[in-house]
């Protein structure tokens, strides 16, 4: 089964195991935010980024220190 | 010509000169909202007393007497802001926020609170608890969110400058949909104290929305405490990206925006450059992952099961979604944030500024706002946020300046310089604006006209 058909069951499912309360309008709403968002998300997930070293509370007003 | 349809320095000096008296302009002010803003519904609410009250303890500085409207993102000292929401995840609180005190100690009078999109969660405005706020140019179009009501309320010229927010794009966006120039500051260069997420979020930043540059300079001012100073723009080395952002755009921007990125080259003096900068795409998910995760600290599935039922069905269901977000993302999302940072610092050693078109497309319809673009149709919010989280991911400062009308919508180019720059920003968008005449910045929508002053 491709993982994005999974959303049927992921997504009450998930949210049950969490004690969230849906109703049908719920459901529709998720569904099309999970549409939307997961393929991205898979794909961010994919990335490679072990060689980036997330900054420690960066200081946004200012550019990246050097790494 | 009426005071009111004066920019926000023509305003400011009229009253310092004594050719306009604050107290009357005022009073000129309220009553151009009632009388335009059934039209647009950018005010959803004034407080003429306390207006007054700010008018008559206003000390002599560069705003005096100037009135002005604030987004409902910061409580007043007598009004919590409601977020455009019948309920927020936040407690808030009546107080001095720090754009009042900064509007306050300008000499500004806040004549209203401004609307905003529901819970600031679009680029559209379509959806707020106090109904929507309407475009100017096209009252079933959407003003862009989630700054909706400073736009429109600019646009429409009920006043003439507006404090917004920006967290994904939500002053850029009702910028360019309303035909304004609206500046995103460097992270935390402007005013915050007293937002709910002040303390939290790595994303949101007050900025002004007004006619044109110079008067967001003025504002701006305000907002940073700090004079913003004008420093000329010559030899402007302008980056652009041969992306989506770019390129995955209605015809009709993509022309405006290339002939306002080519005129703002000669009128520098400078030169155009292609960059190399990958990860825009995943950039722009990574600051949506952030900016929805940050706040999750005040929410729990039993304030989840005991939702207001007045938030929108939209508003309620990406609430519960959010929870499903996997921790996995928010950590890949800090570390595309760094490699964004490291890129984007390492495109601003070789340009002075990276342009794009603000938004792919004009103002969508309130009722259906999508987009027709190359790639197909998207929802305007999808669309939108590929070219404006950059800014808000890396902390950099962006502007949004108008640079032509199509259908009768107007068009917006966004400019975004390196970290502390924002005074070339607005440098830069005066240069586009003496480049084309200011023949963009001069348009006056229908609802400023006095056309559609009723719904």
């Amino acid at each position: 089964m491709e993982a994005s058909n999974r959303a049927d069951d992921f997504i009450p499912a998930g949210l049950a195991s969490l004690g969230i309360e849906v109703d049908e309008v719920d459901l529709a709403v998720i569904g099309a935010a999970h549409k939307l968002f997961w393929q991205p998300i898979r794909e961010l997930l994919a990335l490679d980024t072990s060689g980036v070293q997330a900054e420690r509370c960066p200081d946004l007003s200012q550019p990246p220190e050097t790494p | 010509m009426n005071v009111l349809d004066l920019g926000l320095r023509a305003q400011a000096t009229a009253i310092g000169a004594g050719d306009a008296d604050p107290a009357e302009l005022l009073e000129a002010a309220l009553e151009r909202i009632e009388q335009r803003n059934p039209a647009v519904n950018a005010v959803i609410e004034t407080f003429p007393e306390r207006s007054r009250e700010m008018l008559a303890a206003a000390p002599g500085g560069p705003l005096r007497g100037v009135p002005l409207v604030i987004k409902d993102e910061w409580p007043l000292p007598w009004r919590a802001q409601r977020f455009g929401a019948a309920e927020m995840f936040a407690a808030t609180a009546p107080g001095e926020s720090g754009p009042y005190r900064a509007l306050r100690d300008a000499g500004a009078v806040i004549i209203g609170v401004a609307n905003m999109h529901e819970l600031g969660a679009s680029s559209t405005g379509n959806t707020s608890v106090y109904g929507p706020a309407r475009n100017p140019w096209n009252t079933e179009r959407c003003p862009g969110g989630s700054s909706s009501g400073p736009a429109a309320a600019v646009a429409a010229r009920l006043v003439a400058g507006a404090v917004g927010a920006d967290g994904i794009g939500s002053i850029r966006f009702p910028a360019a949909y309303c035909g304004l120039t609206g500046l995103k500051p460097t992270f935390g260069r402007s005013a915050m104290a007293g937002h709910h997420l002040a303390s939290i979020s790595s994303t949101i930043v007050s900025g002004p929305l007004c006619a044109d540059a110079a008067d967001c300079r003025l504002l701006g001012s305000a907002l940073f405490s700090q004079k913003l100073l004008a420093g000329g723009a010559a030899g402007l080395r302008i980056g652009v990206v041969r992306d989506a952002v770019s390129e995955d755009v209605a015809p009709e921007v993509r022309v405006a925006c290339e002939e306002a990125i080519e005129a703002l080259r000669a009128e520098s003096g400078g030169e155009v450059r292609e960059l190399e900068l990958a990860g825009i795409e995943s950039g722009s998910l990574a600051t949506v992952l952030i900016a929805n995760t940050e706040s999750l600290g005040e929410v729990s599935p039993q304030r989840l099961n005991h939702l207001n039922p007045e938030l929108s069905p939209i508003a309620r269901g990406f609430a519960k979604y959010r929870m499903l977000l996997p921790a996995a993302a928010s950590v890949k999302a800090q570390r595309v944030r760094t490699l964004m940072r490291h890129r984007v610092a390492a495109a601003f050693e070789q340009v002075d500024l990276i342009a794009w078109p603000t938004v792919p497309a004009v103002a969508p319809p309130l009722e259906v706002p999508l987009v027709e673009l190359p790639s197909g149709t998207l929802s305007a919010d999808q669309a939108n946020v590929r070219g404006a989280g950059l800014a808000n991911l890396t902390g950099i400062p962006s502007i949004s300046v108008p640079v032509g009308l199509a259908g009768g919508l107007p068009i917006g180019l966004q400019l975004q310089a390196a970290w502390g720059r924002d005074e070339l920003l607005l440098d830069a968008a005066e240069a586009l604006e003496r480049a084309n005449g200011r023949r963009w910045v001069q348009m006056l929508s229908p609802v400023a006209q006095g056309e559609r002053s009723e719904a």
